[in-house]
């Protein structure tokens, strides 16, 4: 095909003229950047996870000092004698759920997974500005190691909540946090430019830089759910920079947006901080729903059910998580009309996840499917995903939110879409993708072993949690024996803390087989999962430049199973021979407008 | 006022008569308007009707230079579709809030 | 469209802008700027609404005809910016550098006579802080709205400037052509983006 253009000279020779710091340190490559966000977003899971376990300590065994003389690294103003200290556990509340949220989940969905999956899977030979990519990267461990410093500053890390409630966070008056506070709000404001930038490249780069062929509706779910949450980070997170500004501008220059004794608006900051946090819980399970699509059709050796639906399920949950932010704010005194419009918004997008739902388990159903460690991480996704979707539809309604709001019924919510969902479907997406990044396979037995604890003890450790909410259990509350109704609930409490500690630990199973297989996997070859996708018609790992010649695309990429051919796949890039044509194949060099817009 | 791609030899309306380069037109028309809004802001009208007169000729403005200066108006019609995506949202911001404040809906 | 150290293919754009990266690029990052922008006005609007005895009638406090006079200032440098980028489109290196200079210039002025009105506003004790703000009418949210939304604005100008004046230095070595000046029509993308949340701003600010 004369449009087949040669790459010119190989990239792999480019490679060596580089330098150590250019190629592993200071790199413009789409791969390495990926890897270096893998490492430091790992790094902020365990912290984050080392956190949450302090957190249970608490409330597992109340007042008793952290074990193995834990306490002695401690300083005083943290756990004096090993004993956490109320003002403590208000930040390791609030910096468990920032570390998680901000320097784990979001790196890992967009970080990673955009910047390894998207030029690949497109068949691009990078990101269209590879630069501004490595320092789209290198911010996030200076935000990362600011706010790792906010916890030896005097006064100790933020402890307003992840959410930063003015007036509690605008003055350090009522916390006790100063410094903290200030720090924690200068590390999110640096870390928005890594997100604003990266979402710039990555829409720029899905939009300008796919390879002949590929037409938006050939383009792979996991391409499809990054873009579109490239597009939600794009516009939301500027709107938190400017509250964030504004917080600071309250903390530090005397300012009174937020504060009442200023006639400022501590419902305003709400508003601006959920106008930014609804997008933000899409961006953090939209990635993870798109790896679970390609996993599941992968491995059913069938098309994903519904891909047009995928597609538009995906675009409307975007559309709609505009417009229901007020959901977190029930219970806010916030004007009870707007809430009722908010409710009703906020039902009806669960209609566009509940499509995806039923057209993953429409994908399953009748596959050939290949029980392996990628597939149980993507159907538990489904199961977990949709319990919380279940409990998120009983928060919606208004009535019940105020009842529930604040309660450990939110913990379980969150909880079971934020890791029976993203960190699940993170978990489908490395095992799936590693042999790619790595060349080799990673261990299926220890995969299987690590999958199976997990999903056992995290739905020991959360689903409780729900009916602990219901019982009334606070939200963030450090010692619920304080009060004589709730004190019949600390056998669940401590139950869930093991659980929470057995949950934590299997997942040194996973760092493991992480380290271990990158040396002693088995070479996967291209093609280990016989997947149809670009990015296994590359090397693995890619070379630089990724594509010995331009890819030319044929077909969309969930041609499993087709009737007409004896294999049970078809690479979207396979020419197709002259009497056979693909049920979507148009020949590039005869149309000229542009196809599907 | 068909362009081929961005570049063109004459960039001119005619006004009564004269060819103008159109980015001088647009630079007078958005003098006008700025010596409009001045003297329009001190009218002693309604708070209202001053405040949606100032509003409509900023946003008149802000169209002008969008169109004429960025070339949106020469631009494939999905660019200016992703130009204007951010402004509904932000509008539905504004708008929510201030129904907290009373607005519409005590 | 070699960006990076390693080579890249220089291919057509496929079906979709008809636009190339780097211009594709800087509108979606106008975007994100509008977003930005949003939460600072939008905190602004409301604010206002809520708490209207903290704001004063135009003229009361501002300079109207000064920054009146600053605005225009600002859109005749989007004049020259654009006429900048229309020389170059002919080729008229020359012309470019000329008025790639006369927006510097008049950015860079525009930029200092906020500085001078933000100096004159201090001496008349009208300033963020809900402590030190003294002026003679209006209210502490006057101030602490005002700083925010002009000093971001301001910020992005100068911001803006210093960009412009990378962009001129190149123009002076001759690095933009006919066939190849893209990174001019992308600062003049900015340029004109910060022109007009200006016109937006000034209006919202200094003339309700």
């Amino acid at each position: 095909m004369s449009s087949a253009i040669s790459m010119g000279d190989s990239h792999s020779d480019d490679h060596h003229h580089l330098g150590f710091i250019r190629t592993y340190i200071f790199s413009t490559d789409h791969k390495m950047i990926a890897k270096q966000f893998l490492v430091t977003s790992l790094l902020f899971l365990a912290i984050g996870g080392i956190l949450a376990a302090m957190i249970r300590w608490q409330l597992g065994f109340p007042g008793q000092p952290l074990p193995f003389n834990l306490g002695a690294i401690l300083p005083n103003t943290m756990a004096p004698g090993g004993i956490i200290l109320p003002e403590f556990y208000n930040s390791l509340v609030t910096m468990h759920a920032t570390f998680m949220v901000f320097f784990a989940l979001m790196p890992l969905m967009a970080g990673v997974f955009g910047n390894l999956l998207i030029p690949l899977q497109i068949g691009a030979d990078d990101m269209a500005f590879p630069r501004l990519n490595m320092l789209s990267f290198w911010i996030t461990p200076v935000a990362g190691a600011v706010m790792l410093a906010s916890f030896f500053v005097e006064g100790g890390a933020a402890g307003a909540g992840w959410t930063s409630y003015a007036p509690l966070s605008a003055s350090g008056e009522w916390t006790g946090v100063y410094m903290g506070q200030i720090l924690w709000l200068v590390s999110l404001i640096i870390l928005g430019f890594s997100s604003i930038t990266g979402a710039l490249n990555y829409v720029t780069t899905v939009i300008a830089m796919r390879a002949p062929g590929m037409t938006w509706f050939r383009i792979p779910l996991a391409t499809w759910s990054l873009f579109i949450t490239a597009w939600l980070l794009l516009l939301a997170i500027p709107i938190l920079t400017g509250g964030l500004i504004l917080l600071l501008f309250d903390q530090t220059i005397g300012t009174a947006f937020f504060r009442p004794e200023g006639s400022g608006e501590p419902l305003m900051w709400q508003h601006i901080f959920w106008f930014f946090g609804h997008p933000e819980v899409y961006i953090l399970i939209l990635p993870a729903m798109g790896f679970v699509s390609e996993v599941i059709a992968n491995r059913s050796r069938k098309p994903v059910f519904g891909y047009h639906s995928m597609v538009v399920a995906l675009v409307s949950i975007a559309f709609l998580g505009w417009i229901v932010w007020g959901h977190h704010m029930f219970q806010s005194g916030m004007n009870p009309f707007l809430g009722m419009s908010f409710m009703a918004t906020t039902v009806v997008i669960a209609v566009p996840s509940a499509i995806k739902t039923f057209n993953w388990i429409g994908t399953l159903w009748k596959g050939d499917i290949h029980f392996d460690t990628p597939l149980l991480h993507a159907v538990s996704f489904v199961a977990l995903f949709v319990v919380g979707g279940l409990s998120g539809i009983f928060l919606a309604s208004a009535p019940v939110d105020i009842y529930l709001h604040d309660t450990y019924f939110i913990v379980a919510h969150l909880h079971y879409v934020l890791v029976g969902g993203s960190l699940f479907g993170i978990f489908a997406g490395i095992t799936f993708w590693y042999p790619k990044i790595f060349g080799r396979m990673m261990n299926e037995t220890l995969g299987k072993i690590h999958w199976t604890v997990s999903f056992i003890t995290y739905n020991l450790a959360f689903f409780p949690m729900h009916n602990l909410g219901v019982q009334g259990m606070m939200r963030r509350i450090y010692d619920p024996n304080q009060y004589e109704f709730l004190q019949s609930l600390q056998s669940t409490n401590t139950f869930i803390s093991k659980s929470v500690f057995v949950f934590a630990g299997i997942q040194i199973i996973f760092a493991i087989n992480f380290l271990w297989s990158m040396k002693k996997g088995k070479k996967s070859g291209d093609n280990p999962w016989d997947s149809n996708g670009l990015e296994w018609a590359c090397p693995s790992p890619p070379p630089h430049g990724n594509f010995a010649e331009v890819p030319i695309v044929y077909r969309g990429p969930y041609e499993y199973s087709h009737p007409d051919r004896e294999q049970d796949f078809w690479p979207q890039d396979e020419a197709p021979v002259d009497d056979l044509d693909g049920p979507e194949y148009t020949d590039p060099n005869e149309s000229t407008e542009s196809n599907d817009e | 006022m068909q362009d081929s791609e961005n570049g063109t030899s004459a960039h001119h309306m005619n006004v009564l008569g004269w060819k103008i380069d159109i980015y001088i037109g647009i630079w007078v028309i958005l003098l006008l308007l700025t010596l409009g809004e001045v003297f329009y802001a001190f009218l002693p009208l309604p708070k209202m009707v001053l405040a949606l007169g100032l509003v409509a000729m900023a946003v008149w403005k802000a169209a002008l230079v969008g169109l004429y200066y960025m070339h949106l108006r020469y631009e494939p019609r999905n660019l200016w579709i992703l130009a204007v995506s951010p402004l509904p949202l932000a509008f539905i911001l504004v708008l929510a809030v201030i129904t907290e404040f009373g607005w519409l809906v005590g | 469209m070699s960006d990076a150290g390693i080579a890249t293919i220089d291919r057509t754009p496929e079906p979709g802008m008809g636009v190339f990266n780097k211009k594709l690029g800087m509108w979606v990052f106008l975007l994100s700027e509008v977003m930005f922008f949003t939460s600072l006005i939008g905190s602004y609007i409301i604010l206002r609404y809520a708490h209207p005895d903290h704001f004063a009638p135009p003229g009361a406090i501002l300079n109207v005809n000064l920054t009146a006079a600053n605005t225009f200032l600002l859109i005749c440098s989007s004049v020259s910016m654009v006429k900048a980028f229309a020389a170059i489109q002919q080729g008229d290196v020359k012309g470019l550098q000329y008025w790639l200079l006369a927006t510097i210039v008049m950015g860079a002025s525009f930029v200092g006579v906020q500085v001078y009105e933000y100096i004159e506003l201090g001496h008349e004790g009208f300033l963020p802080g809900l402590d030190d703000y003294a002026a003679h009418a209006g209210g502490p949210l006057y101030g602490a709205t005002f700083y925010a939304m002009t000093g971001f604005h301001g910020a992005h100008v100068s911001l803006g400037v210093l960009a412009l004046i990378f962009v001129y230095i190149r123009a002076l070595r001759g690095e933009y052509t006919v066939a190849d000046h893209e990174g001019v029509e992308v600062i003049g993308l900015y340029w004109h983006f910060v022109d007009l949340v200006w016109i937006i701003l000034f209006t919202i600010v200094y003339l309700i």
